[in-house]
């Protein structure tokens, strides 16, 4: 009791009274309360709201950056698919040239070989005609000279049978006779 | 050169200081001074400063704040930035889910005491106040403190007074002990020159050199950290941390020593537990009490002793100390409430 009473005594020696203490809690309780609404709620939360939008804005540009590099990548594919169908066409066109210059060439060199051959024919149907023709006057030629020399009217045909038959024994002839 | 002549003109300073401004030497008083009564409340000097200290800090707050923008502004962002800067220290010392907790508490605690040390270091504290004079018909009466020798000014209706500083011919402010032998005789003296002989009261007194105030403070972080321990765990698993009967009981009922012993060391840890949370009260009260009243001591001596420069390095400890006692009392209410919540949460474990 008396340690007690000391106790007391020396919290009084100290200012230590309960209406004093009562009140600074109640000081602080306001403090804590007004602080709480004023200051780290709203505090709080704009921490919270901040962060969020900063993850959001983070994965969105992660995103982006995703998205363009998916992009890129396609347009580069494109660009290489496109690379490759030209270079398909050209080589085509080229082969085209080529084959057509070809066939070109051949059909050039054929006719050159009709147009040689046809000439070539003309030239000896030519032959041929003036041959015979040469053979019908000369025959007739020789006939009228042999009536001459011999004075002797022969039957026309009979002479050109025999006329015939000379001439087939020569070397005049044999291409007439063809 | 240019050196050594300011070095010079300190000193003179000092001296002139010394000289000139000393007042008389300060009442040191560990009770606060009571203004005013109301009731069974007294109005102390240190219960206006802790409503001042209040007041302008819901004031300070709401004009910073008038309204909040995700994009802050101005003022906003100095809010934010303490308020989040105390939060990133509690996160790194609790984690950051019991910070989120304790902050609103914790806080409180840290910017209340930081801004009246901080306060308390403005001029008018422990300057101006109420001076009541040292009344003849009390003689005999056992007077307690201080009583200053003031010269009177009639300014009507507001009588003022104050104290004359030192001059060349006294090197102090007079002042008379008043549990001195011849104290009434001395009192009676100065009162016939046409002085004002009277004990003086500040208005404003630090809020943390009053016990009551570091021990509200104490009280208030023991009922949030308790009340933390219990909502973590529940009021009956909560109190068994301290009261821890049951395995001794069990220990009995079975008759095995083992248990026995186990069972009285689990109770007896729990009883040290229980004193532990009491002696925090008291080490939490005293800390800020005994650093704040201290410095408060210093800056007094030294203002009455150099009144000129040598009180200024004070000042800078006094802003050095306000801040890691206010530091500290967050701290330890962080740490002790860590404490209770992981004790409950071990507590599961069993």
């Amino acid at each position: 009791m008396a340690f007690l009473a000391g106790f007391v005594d020396g919290l009084k020696a100290l200012g230590i009274n309960l209406p004093t203490l009562l009140a600074q809690l109640v000081n602080f309780t306001v403090l804590l309360v007004v602080l709480y609404l004023l200051a780290y709620k709203p505090v709080m939360r704009m921490l919270d709201e901040r962060r969020r939008r900063i993850q959001e804005g983070l994965e969105a540009s992660e995103e982006a950056k995703r998205r363009l590099a998916q992009a890129e990548e396609e347009a580069r594919a494109q660009m290489e698919r496109t690379r490759l169908e030209a270079q398909a066409i050209v080589a085509q066109a080229q082969e085209l040239a080529r084959r057509l210059q070809e066939e070109a060439r051949a059909q050039a060199r054929q006719e050159a070989e009709q147009i040689l051959a046809r000439a070539r024919e003309e030239i000896v149907l030519e032959r041929d005609a003036a041959i015979a023709q040469l053979r019908r006057e000369f025959a007739d030629l020789t006939v009228q000279a042999a009536e001459r020399v011999i004075r002797q009217a022969l039957d026309r045909e009979a002479h050109r049978r025999l006329i015939e038959e000379a001439l087939s024994q020569s070397p005049l002839g044999d291409g007439g006779g063809q | 050169m240019r050196g050594r002549a300011v070095l010079l003109g300190l000193v003179l300073l000092a001296i002139l200081g010394f000289v000139f401004l000393r007042g008389p030497s300060p009442h040191i008083q560990i009770k606060a001074e009571v203004l005013a009564s109301l009731g069974p409340v007294n109005i102390t000097n240190t219960m206006v400063t802790s409503w001042i200290v209040v007041a302008l800090l819901i004031v300070l707050v709401f004009l910073l704040t008038r309204r909040w923008e995700l994009v802050p502004r101005g003022p906003q962002n100095f809010v934010e930035a303490v308020v989040e800067a105390f939060f990133n220290l509690a996160s790194q010392m609790v984690g950051e889910r019991l910070a989120r907790r304790f902050l609103p508490v914790t806080a409180t605690i840290f910017f209340f005491i930081l801004f009246a040390n901080w306060f308390s270091l403005a001029p008018v504290f422990n300057a101006i106040g109420l001076v009541k004079e040292v009344v003849p018909s009390e003689e005999g009466a056992a007077h307690e403190g201080k009583a200053f020798v003031m010269e009177k000014v009639d300014l009507g209706p507001l009588p003022i007074a104050f104290t004359l500083p030192s001059s060349p011919d006294r090197l102090q402010g007079e002042a008379i002990e008043l549990n001195e032998p011849e104290a009434e005789t001395k009192v009676e003296e100065k009162r016939a020159e046409g002085k004002l002989v009277g004990e003086f009261l500040p208005f404003l007194r630090s809020m943390n050199t009053d016990v009551n105030m570091p021990l509200a403070l104490a009280v208030a972080a023991s009922i949030a950290v308790e009340y933390w321990g219990i909502s973590a765990l529940g009021l009956g698993a909560y109190g068994r941390t301290f009261f821890n009967f049951g395995k001794l009981g069990r220990g009995l009922r079975s008759l095995r020593p083992m248990a026995i012993m186990e069972g009285a060391v689990d109770a007896f840890v729990g009883l040290l537990e229980l004193v532990s949370h009491l002696v925090r009260l008291v080490s939490f009260t005293f800390r800020l009490f005994g650093n704040m009243f201290a410095g408060e001591v210093v800056i007094l001596m030294f203002t009455f002793l150099v009144p000129l420069l040598l009180t200024l390095p004070f000042y800078g400890l006094e802003l050095f100390v306000g801040i890691v006692q206010a530091f500290i009392f967050a701290a330890l209410t962080l740490v002790f409430g860590l404490g209770a919540v992981e004790h409950a949460a071990a507590g599961e474990h069993h």
